[in-house]
């Protein structure tokens, strides 16, 4: 396993760069660098960690369950789970979440 | 549980002679005996926004002759980020009223996204204190997570329902803390039920009903219709026995009963009628045990959808919350999605009549119903009344990514805290004008506000044996 440099890059154009170690997840080396990112329950079942990926490749240390198959295949990952194999670019903060899901009514 | 092998005088006799520990010896002393509520409790939120903070109790100052009325008045922050709390409840209150040496001192605040629990101390009222954690790792080991509801149970106990297992997928159980609000265990067995949301017991009847929302990794991440259609969603209740922990009997709602989320037992002990809230049908039903010992459930209430401009397909009322007055008089359901709070007149339960209703912020409420204060996004959500039932309070946010998909507005300003002033004899309510609680205003940034609780007991905690 190497390191990796992780870009992040938010909606409203800030970017951060951060180092992964081997094994660690997104938001693990967010939170060793102090880049804070949303999150919910770490286990990939909520979806709060939400962000998409631009560039790279990652693997989900365990299943990204939040994520139905039309997420996946549009290229959103869960950043609590998600282990880089690549230097990676994610498009990251809250609202990345909400395009998962809109307003069923309106 | 002896007083709930003897109902009627045995345990009416012991409660008024040997009153001790918490709480108040009958649902009538509750309003006769406490005084006005002067601080509240209230969740503040920051999961799931790019604010670098989380999740806090907040300390309202409910007095209105203090100099900080409407305001908050102390946080206690969480160890944590990500925690979403949610619901959370005493260590202690009616039900356990003769356990001597006991307080109602405890809240038990659990995060419903990280499964992780907090204990907080409010010994000193105005500033209380964290005094203990209970790590996810510690939940999942029983194969639970998602906490919901807390309520204390006789003997000092603790109960929380769990919505999922340590996964995020069905089925959920109930998870049981002992009074040194250690881990017992698992309370029921795993498999008596898929999905799990409120539940309220009755001890007098020996009987608990619970309900159902979803699996964690089904409603966790927001509310897709695809997974209603796939039904993902519950519709059914189920009915305990209270001693045996096992399943009766469980009703299905059916199609009007789709998301039967908060449940309350009218106060009174020797009833066995009560309500529960279907969310996504927009009804409410009335339940009760009938002479054969079968339970029955009944919809009562039918909140029509509303045409909206810009909305594809008609608003439909969201009943999200509803409590029942300390004197089992009223009932108070919060139509989120539309912006209404309604009061019903519930002494013939089986009928229950709209008394009075107040519009505020929602899809059709009035975005400034406070003229020169701030807007109000979202509709009247948790609710919290006095034990008089003369104040009834509301926050307006109701989950973070539901909120999201209705009220977008309310991660980017906070929610704010409401009043009404309830007038029981007549059946009206009306806003109180000289209160806005506005949680966009916190020092970390806007917050969501959720559940509301006061020291001394509330109409949605307390529990007669």
């Amino acid at each position: 396993m190497e390191t990796y440099r992780i870009t992040l890059e938010w909606n409203d154009g800030r970017t951060e760069s951060i180092k992964s170690e081997p094994d660690e997840t997104v938001i693990e080396a967010a939170e060793r660098a102090g880049v804070a990112l949303p999150f919910g329950c770490l286990t990939g079942a909520c979806a709060t960690c939400t962000a998409r990926l631009l560039d790279g490749r990652i693997e989900h240390r365990r299943e990204p369950r939040a994520l139905k198959p039309r997420h996946r295949e549009d290229g959103y990952v869960l950043a609590c789970v998600a282990e880089p194999r690549s230097d990676c670019r994610l498009r990251v903060g809250s609202d990345v979440h909400g395009e998962l899901v809109s307003n069923p009514w309106r | 549980m002896s007083d709930a092998d003897n109902p009627a005088t045995d345990a009416h006799e012991h409660h008024h002679h040997h009153h001790e520990g918490p709480g108040y010896v009958t649902p009538q002393a509750a309003i006769e005996e406490s005084e006005p509520e002067e601080v509240a409790y209230v969740i503040g939120l920051y999961v799931g926004t790019d604010v670098d903070a989380p999740d806090f109790l907040g300390v309202v100052d409910v007095d209105p002759d203090s100099s900080t009325y409407g305001e908050v008045i102390d946080r206690v922050e969480m160890p944590n980020r990500g925690d979403e709390l949610h619901h959370f409840g005493w260590n202690a209150c009616s039900s356990s009223c003769h356990v001597e040496g006991l307080e109602r001192q405890h809240l038990i605040v659990p995060g419903q996204r990280s499964s992780r629990l907090h204990v907080v101390d409010t010994k000193d009222r105005r500033n209380p204190e964290l005094v203990k954690v209970i790590e996810p790792e510690e939940v999942f080991e029983h194969d639970l997570s998602a906490p919901h509801t807390v309520h204390c149970i006789p003997d000092g106990k603790i109960l929380i329902s769990m919505l999922g297992d340590r996964d995020g997928e069905l089925p959920g159980g109930f998870l049981e803390l002992n009074d040194d609000f250690e881990v017992e265990g698992r309370w029921d067995a795993p498999g008596e039920i898929e999905m799990n949301y409120d539940y309220w017991y009755q001890p007098r009847h020996n009987v608990m009903i619970s309900t159902e929302w979803a699996a964690p990794k089904t409603y966790y991440p927001g509310f897709d219709l695809e997974d209603v259609e796939a039904g993902k969603y519950g519709r059914k209740l189920h009915v305990w026995d209270w001693e045996n922990r096992t399943v009766e009997q469980t009703i299905d709602l059916g199609e009007e009963g789709m998301i039967p989320l908060e449940v309350r037992f009218l106060h009174s002990p020797v009833s066995t009628h009560g309500f529960v809230g279907a969310a996504l049908s927009s009804n409410v039903f009335h339940f009760h045990r009938e002479d054969g010992g079968e339970w029955r459930a009944d919809k009562v209430i039918d909140v029509e959808p509303r045409e909206h401009d810009g909305w594809d397909m008609p608003v439909p009322g969201l009943v999200t919350d509803l409590l029942v007055s300390m004197d089992d008089r009223y009932l108070f359901f919060s139509n989120w999605l539309h912006g209404d709070v309604r009061m019903y007149d519930v002494s013939d339960p089986a009928n229950p009549r709209l008394a009075d209703r107040i519009w505020a912020g929602g899809h059709f409420g009035p975005r400034h119903p406070i003229e020169g204060e701030r807007a109000v996004h979202g509709g009247p959500q948790m609710l919290q009344l006095s034990l008089d039932g003369e104040r009834l309070y509301w926050t307006t946010s109701l989950y973070s990514t539901w909120d999201e998909q209705f009220y977008p507005e309310e991660g980017e300003e906070g929610s704010v805290m409401l009043k009404a002033d309830v007038n029981p004899r007549k059946g009206t309510m009306e806003l109180d004008r000289d209160f806005l609680v506005d949680f966009g205003d916190m020092p970390a940034g806007p917050a969501r506000a959720h559940e509301i609780r006061w020291p001394d007991g509330d109409c949605t905690s307390d529990v007669w044996l």
